[in-house]
């Protein structure tokens, strides 16, 4: 927290960076929010601290991945934690059949989520809105309830455990700071790739086909290829971060992985930090996720659910009166600030 | 450069657009005009690739696009303005407008130059910044024909672009309207502001219950019985004989 308003206070601009948070630029708030997650990343020594900090890199990831397809393209999904479920176990069961390092095991499971983002996106091309919504809620609960049943390949209830034997190999480490790094990698790669699509063609026919479909179509987009890339990437990317969660935690049951609360927290994390700016799924992330694990773990003692409901306030107030979200109300801060200081400057000079 | 040969199209029971054939060349500026209902925009719709005809062809330069889906009809070159604007909502004007020439232009740069020729052209440019929910009814349709030229097209459909325009800024889109031909763009305009088709289009075609039911220059079909008997009933008709 304190990295940002030191960020907000430097100005510095140029092309495509900013000194507020804005589509389509790097602005020195996330500039200085990296920075900061990469200095505590290295100096911490805490147990407990690394693992909500793994957690908190894992989720932002996540979320700048829901967002490039919930945010930029417009389609909302509440069944991400499908893709989620099949990165992780993709990965862990060709991990545990046939001995595939989960580093090439992401890539099956990213192809695989890719393929069923896809599909689900054609069959749901006539939904908008809440209906596809509802579908992609639909689909994720499809992926739970199969996940479950299909016992000889998930092992259904009684879940997947990774043998806990470090290996750099099969991406198992003793330690925490591998996994920091591992953490802090991807949070930093859907970052800059989000970033990048922000700026480019792609990411510009994305904004054209959620703003107005027959619109996007008038000037030459083809809007299902569209919304079918966005999809398949969002799902691609969301797959490898199941993957990572899997090597982290060495357990998957379909409960925790294909559970809609996963879904649903990728599109808080978002809309709470900013949709469709790449600063909000990681500003929403570096605030909600550890709020939330220490909530948790202060409140679990004396009276259990209370921080549920204390969370489900905080995301409901922000969303009442920031409703472009956190990153949204700093642009704003920044730029009636610079409005301040430019009028005290005319005064100046006609004084 | 668009021939419809013989289109039509259905609802149900009602035909909208019965057996239309007619020829745009390249360099006109082609009205079409007709009562309420009578047709103007599903065949608009038709051309666009919006819906496909029920029965006919429509062919575009060397291309049968009959059935080819709108964004299809776009890369052809062939843009077209809505009735009711459809901007990108959170864009900005020179976003909306820079979206239009990306496809063809593939680099942001390039794109904002198409764009700031485009924005001078419509005369919105110092509102380049604005973002499009700032604007009013007028600035929108301004900036639907912006959008529209952005992609560079050989034809342009304009769909009633001076509703909800102000009489100066109607007189400032006629006068650019009647440029385009000298930048190498054919016009086929909807329009129910008289005034603005009646001075600006070389050729008239007039839509009564779906067909055509005149064709010509623009005094001559303003002078035709059918014509004024569509549009006032046959008693006018007769009238206007004596």
């Amino acid at each position: 927290m304190a990295a940002l308003t030191t960020g907000t206070a430097a100005a510095g601009t140029g092309p495509s960076f900013s000194a507020a948070p804005r589509r389509g630029a790097v602005s020195i708030v996330e500039v200085a929010v990296l920075s900061g997650c990469v200095v505590a990343a290295t100096l911490i020594a805490n147990r407990y601290a690394a693992d909500i900090m793994i957690r908190t890199f894992l989720w932002a990831g996540l979320a700048l991945a829901w967002n490039i397809a919930g945010g930029y393209a417009g389609l909302i999904s509440f069944g991400h934690a499908a893709f989620f479920g099949i990165g992780a176990y993709t990965s862990t069961i060709l991990l545990l059949r046939y001995g595939v390092p989960p580093w090439l095991g992401l890539l099956a499971g990213a192809l695989l989520a890719a393929g069923a983002g896809g599909v689900l996106t054609v069959v749901c091309a006539r939904l908008r809105g809440p209906f596809f919504i509802l579908s992609t809620l639909a689909a994720g609960e499809v992926m739970r309830i199969a996940a479950l049943n299909w016992q000889s390949l998930t092992g259904g209830a009684e879940g997947l455990e990774i043998p806990p034997l470090p290996s750099a190999a099969h991406m198992v480490f003793q330690n925490q700071p591998p996994y920091l790094a591992l953490m802090l990698g991807y949070m930093v790669v859907l970052f800059v790739l989000a970033n990048a699509i922000e700026q480019s063609r792609y990411g510009y026919y994305l904004f054209a086909v959620r703003d107005d479909e027959d619109g996007a179509s008038a000037i030459g987009i083809n809007p299902l290829l569209v919304r079918v890339s966005a999809m398949a990437l969002s799902a691609a990317l969301t797959a490898i971060g199941g993957t990572l969660f899997a090597q982290y935690f060495l357990y998957l049951d379909p409960t925790h992985i294909v559970s809609p609360d996963i879904s649903f927290e990728f599109a808080l994390i978002s809309a709470v930090g900013g949709l469709g700016t790449a600063s909000g799924p990681l500003l929403g992330a570096l605030i909600i996720v550890p709020l939330s694990e220490l909530l948790r773990g202060s409140l679990s003692q004396s009276a259990s659910g209370l921080h549920l409901v204390i969370y489900g306030v905080i995301v409901v107030v922000v969303m009442i009166y920031f409703p472009s979200g956190i990153s949204g109300a700093i642009a704003r801060a920044w730029s009636a600030l610079a409005r301040k200081a430019a009028a005290r400057r005319v005064a100046k000079k006609t004084a | 450069m668009l021939t419809l040969n013989a289109v039509g199209r259905r609802f149900g029971a009602l035909w909208a657009v019965r057996d239309v054939t007619f020829a745009v060349e390249r360099g006109e500026i082609v009205g079409i005009i007709g009562p309420n209902g009578a047709g103007k925009s599903t065949l608009f719709n038709l051309i666009a690739g919006a819906i496909s005809p029920s029965r006919g062809d429509i062919r575009f330069l060397d291309h049968t696009i009959t059935r080819a889906k709108p964004y299809q009809v776009a890369r052809l070159g062939l843009a077209r303005t809505f009735q009711i604007p459809k901007p990108f909502k959170q864009l900005t004007v020179r976003e909306n407008v820079m979206l239009s020439a990306l496809r063809r232009h593939g680099t942001r740069r390039r794109a904002d130059e198409v764009a700031e020729r485009t924005l001078e052209f419509a005369a919105i440019r110092h509102l380049a910044e604005t973002p499009v929910t700032n604007l009013t009814v007028g600035l929108l349709k301004k900036l639907e024909v912006a959008r529209a030229l952005a992609t560079e097209p050989s034809l342009l459909l304009l769909d009633e672009v001076m509703a909800g325009l102000t009489p100066t800024e109607i007189r400032e889109l006629m006068a650019a309207i009647a440029t385009l031909p000298q930048r190498g763009i054919t016009v086929l305009w909807v329009e129910h502001v008289m005034m603005a088709i009646m001075n600006v289009a070389h050729r008239l075609i007039v839509m009564h219950q779906g067909r055509t039911i005149a064709e010509g220059p623009p005094a001559t079909v303003a002078k035709d019985p059918t014509v004024i008997g569509a549009y006032l009933g046959e008693t006018y008709a007769h009238a206007s004989r004596v």
